[in-house]
């Protein structure tokens, strides 16, 4: 067991919507973003004092170029914070903010704060290349064999889960028409709205006579759920990561834009502000997988986790897995036979979205929302797989 | 004469022709406004955004470049029409009813600019009923203006003027048709059809009659009517399809409405089975089937005897087939006439009617017979005119055969051969060509633009071209002048079949370089289309096989000192492209000093296809030219401007026209596009002159080029491991590859580190060879070879 003092609570999370690529966001800055989910959260908690937020821990999967130079630090100065809080922007890929969480978590725990913020931001179209702004590889990689599936795109070891667990292209089609179907049905019943901020969009035109007129449009809702995206229409796209492949861009995540806040605090603290804590950070996990079939991270991840809050499987009741690929999301779950309702009940990253390291952050405030609607989940958990060989699982108990 | 200003253009009408002629304007670089009518719903501009949309997915392209399309505005009728006043042409290109288009004369009349040149795109319709539908003002400004399907690619537009038409303004057109448009002009009379389709559209009749008459199979007649007697490989019935079946038919219509008295009306009419077809719905190409239709990957063709499709795969008798392939027309005529094979009877058949129609119809319907001829090679593209087969076959006996079989009731018409034919021996001569209507010999136009076509399409009898003076030549080149344009601009012309580039074209070029170098002041590299096809493939593949490497390294290290000898020559090298300039090819022009390309010109470093890499220096042109963007850039990594490049060479990716060529780095922006080929000679060796002239120095051999390195190669890798892990590319695709991307990453030195160009080409020259010792690149060399077509292995 772990070696704490005390235990860490969610209190507060907050995330904006969740724009496709290009789409919504394309020219919002994702320190921009950061800044916006910080200001709501420290706003949803009105008598903080922020002198006492001993740092704020952002997770960002490219941290580069816009989301470069410590783009937390940035992003909490931009919010307004005071200058005596700090900042650190860490990298687990689509993790990040997971492990943001699960770190802001860890400093409370220690003893060494009673008040921190975990976040993630993410901004997909600020990218030029999906794997950042100047990718360039180790020679290294490519003189040993055994080193080469670092290279692997996401797709290619998406279809070498699919081979290797023999999941179907039906089913993957199938389970990402399901991922839509319940994103939508989520928005229409305004199952989102309490962990959203609708954010509004700033565009800087070019105007009469050389002004610049500057446009405003509010985004409250994800971008991506598509009624029209059914097993049918899906069934029509071509594998486009092997010739003879199933992965398509349907049965894959969406490339999204987004940044989430999350406020923790200490017993102590929570007393001292008279909150109401949401959920107590059980657990968290972290495990290697091949490279080449970093989809099924999740499988080593997931089990620690749960040992390591004393749990089994069966007394998670709502599990937020982030659906990379439909090949690795079902290869995950008929591994560990995880109940499909219980899995994703508002959708996944096919129809939602996903903005890499915003991702782990943006689902805890989906899955806190999740636990203040109903008072019978009892245990919440988070997962995901990571580029070149991982998985992350975290577990978060009503209090 | 005064310059005929045209800053913008306007279409109206976004159908096939409208659209595609609107995307050839913005290809030379005119704004235009698109018109058609308002959408019903959603944007009122929808009409013309779809026609934009649909032309980005046609093949051929109408655009010469991706993103051209954004220099054609879209508007429409209901609430744009001020905007003509902007535009100083205005081509109109809607359907073919004359109420339709005086309506909307009457509409657009209004908003015209002063001094605006009004044209009409009709194929069919009389100009000079559409002139009188024009204000009285506007009259002198209009004209027919008929472009050929598709627009950017077939030369031939027919001028026609009305009645009342400026004959300053139609020279001034016929000017800038053919310098700015790149078109080839015939000067045609307000008869229905006028030249092109009149004969062309007689002809397809002969076809569809001699096909009945002598029962032969649609896809017989197309092995008949295509390249065997030089015409398109679509022959007859497939360019039918292409064309749509019921644009055929409504052609046919109106020369069966306009033309009540020519003596082969009869034949004006759309057989039976074109009908059944129409009123089916199967149009053609459009719809997926007509005369031809497609069934999995076997092309099937509709067989008349059978009423259904069947395979298509018909054969030539060999008789004929021998025939065919004389090297001596008047035999060929003669033999053909006589051959009892219904094969040889229908191709002298369709052959003696043509000529038929045409000697008779001549006088009414065109100036002269040359332009006859040049009007059904640029509207059709047909090797040969009809008067100049005639003539080449022997203009006299030919005469006989045609009388004779009139006489005997053999063909179509009864009506005899005008007078003149049997007065004279040809209709093409060295001082013109014959005008029936004049009864007199026409020279060609004095237009001064055609001072600027050194060598422009010549119909068989016209006095040969000035060849110039030789000044060196040996097996592969030839060193010439034309004292008359420039005494010291030197040409030097590659004389190798398809222009390829053997050890004897690369000795003639640095031998014709040092001539120049010392007794001339510049040099052009020119020759007709194409540029040139790249190394001598069959060179390479016997040192191959005789496992001759040491040969290999030593030819390649030759090119590469001829395409630096290009390159750093001590007097400007300007190549002159035009058609292919592939491997080899590119690298030469990617050396010259500058480049004067034609529009059509289809470059590319296409070397992966049989296995190898860019080594005659076309990898460290594209190192160099990574270095000198990278320098613009605030960290100055030259990795972003190779990854691009890798990409276009591993995929052996060929620019689709000049100005591609410029977006993909083998030629630069500084370069000249012209878009008649017919010009690119003079502007070639004004632009080596002007070069002569100013401050050109030759370029310094660098040292210290910045290279991607190891790290560079490693990243080109990333994109090999997941393709071929994909299964979209083999191992020996890898190999071939990672050999480009070592090259144009300068070798596995560090990363942004420095080498010299020499350097580079060692790394590249390596590859090159280390490629060749592979078996499966002695494959893919072995199968080009032998197929003309890349392998897969």
């Amino acid at each position: 067991m772990s070696k704490q003092i005390q235990d860490a609570y969610i209190v507060a999370a907050v995330r904006t919507p969740v724009a496709r690529r290009n789409g919504a966001f394309r020219h919002v800055r994702p320190d921009d973003m950061l800044a916006a989910v910080l200001r709501e959260l420290v706003a949803r908690v009105p008598n903080l004092d922020g002198n006492e937020i001993g740092d704020v821990i952002t997770g960002c999967a490219m941290p580069e170029a816009e989301q470069g130079m410590n783009v937390s630090r940035i992003g909490l100065l931009l919010a307004g914070l005071p200058d005596a809080v700090p900042g650190i922007t860490i990298n687990r890929f689509c993790a990040s903010g997971l492990q943001a969480v699960a770190d802001a978590a860890n400093r409370i725990r220690l003893g060494e704060a009673d008040v921190m913020i975990a976040a993630g931001t993410e901004s997909m179209s600020a990218m030029p290349q999906i794997m950042g702004n100047k990718v360039s590889l180790n020679p290294e990689i490519f003189a040993h064999a055994e080193n080469v599936d670092i290279a692997y795109g996401m797709g290619l070891t998406a279809e070498r889960v699919a081979a290797q667990w023999s999941v179907s292209r039906e089913d993957q089609d199938a389970f990402a028409a399901e991922s839509h179907r319940r994103a939508c049905a989520a928005i229409a019943a305004g199952q989102f709205d309490a962990e959203i901020m609708p954010y509004a969009v700033k565009s800087w035109l070019p105007g009469e006579g050389g002004t610049v007129r500057i446009a405003e449009r509010v985004l409250s809702h994800d971008e991506g759920p598509r009624l029209d995206s059914t097993a049918a229409t899906l069934a029509k796209l071509r594998p486009v990561f092997a010739a003879r492949g199933s992965v398509t861009a349907g049965n894959s995540s969406q490339m999204s834009d987004g940044a989430a806040a999350v406020l923790l605090m200490s017993e102590v603290a929570i007393k001292r502000y008279n909150l109401a804590p949401i959920a107590r950070f059980a657990s968290y996990a972290v495990a290697g997988v091949p490279p080449e079939v970093m989809g099924i991270g999740p499988v080593e991840a997931i089990p620690r986790a749960l040992r390591r809050a004393g749990l089994g499987i069966d007394d998670i009741g709502w599990t937020e897995l982030n659906e990379a690929f439909a090949a690795q999301a079902l290869a995950v779950m008929r591994q560990l036979d995880l109940d499909p309702v219980k899995v994703n009940p508002l959708g996944g990253a096919i129809a939602l979205g996903h903005p890499l390291g915003a991702t782990g952050a943006i689902r805890t405030a989906t899955l806190m929302a999740a636990m203040q609607r109903d008072p019978g989940l009892r245990h919440g958990m988070i997962s995901m797989c990571i580029g070149t060989g991982m998985g992350a699982a975290g577990i978060f108990e009503r209090v | 004469m005064s310059r005929l200003i045209i800053r913008k253009v306007a279409v109206l009408g976004a159908g096939v022709m409208g659209a595609q002629i609107a995307a050839h304007c913005a290809n030379a670089d005119l704004p235009v406004i698109l018109f058609d009518l308002p959408a019903g719903e959603g944007d009122a501009n929808g009409v013309v955004t779809k026609a934009l949309a649909a032309m980005k997915k046609l093949d051929p392209a109408p655009f010469a470049a991706k993103d051209r399309g954004r220099f054609v505005e879209a508007a429409n009728y209901a609430s744009d029409l001020a905007r003509l006043g902007e535009c100083d042409l205005v081509i109109e290109a809607i359907a073919e009813k004359m109420e339709w288009k005086l309506d909307l004369y009457a509409k657009v009349a209004p908003h015209l600019k002063p001094g605006v040149v009004f044209a009409s795109n009709t194929s069919g319709l009389s100009i000079h009923a559409l002139a009188a539908g024009m204000p009285e003002g506007l009259r002198s400004r209009f004209c027919g203006i008929h472009f050929f399907n598709p627009p950017r690619y077939m030369p031939l537009v027919e001028l026609i003027p009305a009645a009342e038409t400026d004959p300053a303004m139609l020279d001034a057109l016929e000017a800038w048709l053919t310098t700015r448009l790149g078109k080839s002009i015939v000067r045609a009379k307000d008869t229905p059809n006028f030249v092109a389709n009149r004969v062309g559209v007689f002809s397809i009749l002969a076809v569809l009659h001699h096909t009945a008459r002598l029962g032969l199979a649609f896809d017989e007649v197309d092995l008949l009517t295509g390249p065997r007697i030089g015409r398109p490989k679509s022959a007859t019935f497939r360019t039918a399809d292409v064309v749509g079946l019921d644009t055929l038919a409504h052609v046919v219509g109106t020369m069966q409405a306009t033309l009540p008295n020519d003596p082969w009306h009869a034949y004006f009419e759309s057989p039976e089975w074109l009908r059944a077809l129409i009123a089916k719905g199967a149009l053609g190409q459009k719809t997926r089937g007509g005369i031809y239709r497609k069934q999995g990957k076997q092309i099937q063709v509709l067989d008349l005897g059978l009423q259904d499709y069947r395979d298509s795969g018909d054969e030539v008798f060999p008789d004929v087939d021998a025939i065919l392939k004389l090297k001596n027309p008047a035999e060929k005529f003669a033999q053909l006439a006589a051959h009892p094979h219904p094969q040889a009877q229908f191709l002298w058949s369709i052959f003696r009617d043509v000529f038929h129609y045409c000697a008779v119809h001549l006088g009414d319907i065109a100036d002269n017979a040359r332009d006859v001829d040049l009007a059904m090679r640029w509207g059709f593209g047909w090797a040969q005119g009809p008067f100049e087969t005639w003539q080449a076959a022997g203009w006299g006996e030919v005469a006989k055969m045609i009388d004779d079989d009139i006489r005997h009731g053999r063909a179509m018409s009864n009506v005899p051969l005008p007078p003149w034919v049997f007065e004279r021996d040809g209709v093409h001569a060295p001082e013109g060509s014959w005008s029936a209507a004049q009864g007199a010999l026409k020279p060609r136009a004095s237009l001064p633009v055609y001072q600027r076509q050194l060598y422009p399409d010549r119909v068989f009898g016209e006095a040969p071209d000035d060849r110039g003076e030789t000044l060196w030549e040996n097996a592969g080149v030839r060193l010439w002048r034309r004292a008359d344009q420039d005494a010291r601009i030197g040409i030097v012309s590659i004389t190798s079949k398809m222009h390829a580039i053997g050890e004897e074209v690369m000795d003639g070029m640095l031998e014709a370089i040092a001539h120049a170098e010392t007794d001339l002041d510049g040099l052009v590299i020119w020759h007709p289309a194409p540029f040139a096809v790249g190394a001598n493939l069959q060179q390479v593949g016997e040192a191959c096989r005789a496992g001759r490497f040491e040969l290999l390294e030593r030819m390649v290290a030759k090119f590469q000192q001829t395409s630096m000898a290009i390159k750093h020559a001590q007097i400007p090298v300007v190549a002159a492209v035009q058609g292919m300039a592939l491997g080899g090819g590119c690298e030469f022009a990617m050396h010259a000093a500058h480049r004067v390309l034609a529009l059509e010109s289809y470059v590319g470093l296409v070397e992966a296809g049989v296995g190898l890499i860019p080594a005659g220096g076309g990898s460290k042109e594209f190192a160099l030219q990574a270095h000198t963007m990278a320098r613009r850039t605030a960290g100055g990594d030259v990795f972003p401007f190779i990854q691009t490049t890798f990409q276009t060479i591993a995929m052996a990716t060929v620019a689709k026209s000049a100005i591609e060529a410029v977006e993909l780095g083998f030629a630069r922006a500084s370069d000249d596009v012209v878009f008649n080929a017919a010009e690119l000679l003079h502007a070639a060796i004004r632009r080596a002159r002007a070069l002569a002239e100013s401050a050109w120095r030759p370029a310094l051999i660098d040292s210290a080029v910045k290279v991607a390195g190891r790290d560079g190669i490693a990243t080109c890798e990333l994109m090999l491991v997941n393709m071929a892990e994909g299964g979209f590319i083999s191992a020996h695709d890898y190999r071939v590859a990672k050999a480009a991307a070592t090259a144009l990453c300068g070798g596995e030195v560090n990363s942004n580190s420095r080498v010299g160009e020499q350097w580079i080409l060692d790394v590249e020259r390596a590859q090159f060879v280390e490629l060749l010792k592979t078996e499966k690149t002695q494959q893919r060399i072995a199968h080009m070879l032998e197929t003309g077509k890349p392998l897969r292995n």
